[in-house]
């Protein structure tokens, strides 16, 4: 089950540090991060994304100088699967649609997608295979809609996620 | 875990050797990498000597089983070989190519850590 990160204690604003830049900051990180939390949780309930992302949360925290991993493991994936669904397209959109080559494609999509935990995406690609067994372009460009919209969707969240992440260490070291 | 292991990941997917060399260095072990099978034999036949190799099955130019045939032809017969992937039909081909275990994709550490202390306690003995 996915559980947030709390966000930091921050000290009540008194005479003496209110409005101060510190506390500012701080507060602004607090608030960054409950919206982080907020983003995540909401990503493990609709399902799309699942306990491996959160393993690849839990390798960062524990991995000391590993900070940022996550956001390297995302940009890699978003660039990753941009370019298999493009090539997929393209195959798809020849007079000839070589099946094998849309096989191999959604097998390397499902393979990043489910090393990532982008769970829908996964599940996707999974419901894709019938449509290339079956030698069926229709039932093929269906399933790649399919696809990339679950994409499209992943790809956002991870967008935020990063922004955001971004934004709280721009308030400073914790 | 202390680990002075070496380990060769043959992997042609970006997403999946990130991933799968940080979890490896998180045993400590030092990591090599690998695109595809053709690039796992040669560096058999350069000589380098690993304690384990994790190796996916689908790859260009050379496949996961098929250099996993070629190295234990070469007589690498005690490094641990670990077939990795997204094929659910992958086991049979990557244990009757010689591998010693298959773990489906995503791996695990709770997976891939006992794994490692198997390999670390058998190079102690």
């Amino acid at each position: 089950e996915f559980r947030p990160r709390p966000p930091p204690r921050v000290a009540p604003a008194d005479s003496r540090t209110s409005g101060s830049e510190p506390s500012r900051l701080a507060m602004a990180a607090a608030a960054l991060r409950a919206q982080l939390n907020a983003l995540l949780a909401n990503m493990f309930t609709t399902g799309m994304v699942d306990e491996q992302f959160q393993q690849l949360q839990s390798l960062q925290e524990d991995g000391g100088s590993a900070s940022g991993f996550v956001a390297e493991v995302a940009t890699l994936f978003i660039d990753d699967a941009d370019r298999i669904i493009a090539d997929i397209a393209a195959l798809l959109d020849q007079p000839v649609v070589d099946f094998d080559k849309v096989d191999a494609h959604v097998h390397q999509l499902k393979g990043s997608s489910s090393s990532v935990g982008a769970q829908k995406v996964k599940l996707a690609c999974m419901h894709f295979r019938q449509f290339y067994e079956a030698k069926s372009k229709e039932g093929c460009l269906m399933a790649l809609a399919l696809v990339r919209s679950e994409f499209c969707d992943v790809r956002n969240k991870f967008q935020t996620m990063m922004q955001l992440e971004q934004q709280i260490a721009a308030c400073g070291p914790k | 875990m202390a680990s002075s292991l070496k380990a060769l990941l043959v992997e042609d997917t970006a997403v999946d050797r990130m991933v799968l060399s940080f979890m490896l260095r998180k045993f400590h072990c030092e990591v090599i990498l690998a695109k595809n099978g053709k690039e796992d034999v040669d560096m058999f036949l350069e000589g380098n000597k690993f304690d384990i190799v994790v190796c996916d099955k689908d790859m260009p130019i050379m496949t996961g089983p098929e250099a996993i045939k070629k190295i234990r032809a070469m007589g690498a017969t005690d490094v641990k070989i670990v077939g990795v992937s997204a094929d659910d039909n992958a086991m049979e081909a990557f244990m009757s190519a010689g591998a010693d275990d298959f773990v489906p994709k995503p791996m695990r550490l709770e997976v891939l850590g006992p794994m490692i202390q198997e390999v670390i306690n058998m190079k102690n003995n």
